[in-house]
């Protein structure tokens, strides 16, 4: 029997590679199972490997999720200290226009009501603050101190109703009053007809009322109504300083000449 | 204890309306916040616990407001005795009255509002739109959203039984 097959391997072994051989046949039959079964199983290798990848994606990007937040965080952290480095550089550079003593103060509340205008500032009696007392900013002039407590005090605005300052055209120099309304503008009262004010006149303070020094910007002329009649024209001005964007302040700690008696 | 209860939450929306809100509403068009509760004392707190509340409530409010002293304390006082007359009337759990009665007095307060500016001589320099505008956004906002403080403040009594 061995000897029987060692003939048959030797004589099968010379014919191969023949083409009547039906191993072509055969593998034409079988390889499209193998191809399925390959690809099926390469197929489930996948979906397996995907999950797991899918899986560890979607914890990767819920690390960079975060890892963006903290940087969009951290952005707007630089980005708002930029800005209160920028404010408070004018602020400083403003304060050496002023020959008077100021102290700085941070705006911690608002007037609650629509109708009146004041906030809140955080610094108070103990720190020299008194009733009368004027608040500005680098844009102009913001109020005066009209409530005053141990460590805070409250800020009548320039732009309430009750708020009035004596000021003049920084050109024409004509004179008159301005007054809150307690909308986005206000009223410069009692100029007369006679004097010249035109569109986009700046407006500063007069230093005649005996609270806000002399030349500090309250405004810009935005509108002028001359009537036939009367002797004084109705003149709008705008506020340089936006009083809904109010953050920091500067008190200039001269007392009122006559005004309120504490602050004596 | 519930009137120190319901004084500490109104000191929470007090420092709500002062420093919060205007950071999210610059352009300065929300309506007070306490007057919920205030419509809420009158329609459901006993006359003594109530009214104090209100003056005390109207007193920080006035030292808080460049307002004429007092005005505060007026305002709320007459609300909490409208509030206190319309029960006599209406039934408080009503939802068209819980709807309507937070809108009508943020409406009752810048009309007093008006009326003192008027009489100070400062109406003026008031323009027309300004006050339209001004209002209007206020009782829109008191009209949805005021139900759900006063509805809010109706739940206090419940939790502090439990």
């Amino acid at each position: 029997m061995v000897i029987a097959n060692i003939v048959i391997l030797s004589i099968t072994s010379r014919r191969h590679h023949s083409a009547s051989s039906p191993g072509p046949v055969l593998i034409g039959i079988v390889a499209p199972f193998q191809e399925g079964a390959t690809r099926s199983i390469h197929f489930t290798g996948d979906i397996w490997r995907h999950y797991f990848s899918l899986v560890s994606v979607a914890r990767e990007n819920d690390n960079l999720r975060q890892a963006l937040a903290r940087a969009v965080q951290e952005n707007n952290m630089q980005r708002e200290t930029t800005l209160t480095n920028q404010r408070l550089r004018s602020l400083i550079n403003f304060t050496k226009t002023i020959s008077d003593k100021q102290v700085a103060a941070e705006v911690i509340g608002l007037d609650p009501s629509f109708w009146f205008r004041s906030v809140t500032i955080n610094k108070g009696k103990l720190d020299g603050v008194l009733k009368g007392m004027p608040v500005v900013i680098p844009d102009g002039i913001v109020g005066q101190i009209a409530k005053v407590s141990g460590h805070y005090a409250m800020v009548l605005l320039a732009i309430d109703r009750n708020s009035a300052v004596d000021a003049f055209v920084q050109d024409s120099r004509a004179r008159g009053i301005i007054k809150g309304n307690s909308s986005e503008q206000y009223r410069f009262k009692y100029v007369l007809r006679k004097n010249d004010v035109q569109v986009g006149d700046t407006i500063i303070s007069s230093g005649m009322d005996g609270v806000f020094p002399k030349g500090i910007r309250i405004g810009h002329v935005t509108d002028i109504v001359r009537r036939n009649s009367g002797i004084f024209q109705e003149v709008t001005v705008t506020p340089d300083v936006d009083f809904e964007k109010l953050e920091e302040v500067l008190i200039i700690l001269t007392p009122p000449q006559g005004s309120f008696p504490e602050a004596k | 204890m519930i009137f120190l209860f319901y004084i500490l939450i109104t000191f929470c929306i007090i420092v709500l309306q002062t420093a919060v809100v205007p950071l999210f509403f610059t352009t300065r068009g929300f309506y007070d916040l306490l007057i919920p509760f205030v419509v809420y004392a009158g329609f459901f707190r006993p006359l003594a616990e109530g009214l104090s509340l209100i003056v005390l409530l109207g007193l920080i409010m006035d030292c808080l407001s460049a307002s004429p002293f007092g005005l505060y304390i007026t305002v709320y006082v007459w609300l909490y005795a409208g509030a206190r007359w319309l029960i006599r009337f209406l039934h408080a759990h009503s939802g068209v009255v819980i709807f309507f009665t937070v809108a009508v007095g943020v409406l009752f307060e810048n009309v007093l509002w008006l009326l003192t500016i008027t009489f100070l001589g400062g109406m003026e320099i008031i323009s027309f739109s300004v006050i339209v505008n001004g209002v209007s956004r206020q009782v829109l906002w008191a009209l949805f959203t005021g139900p759900f403080f006063l509805f809010g403040y109706m739940q206090i009594p419940r939790l502090m039984k439990r």
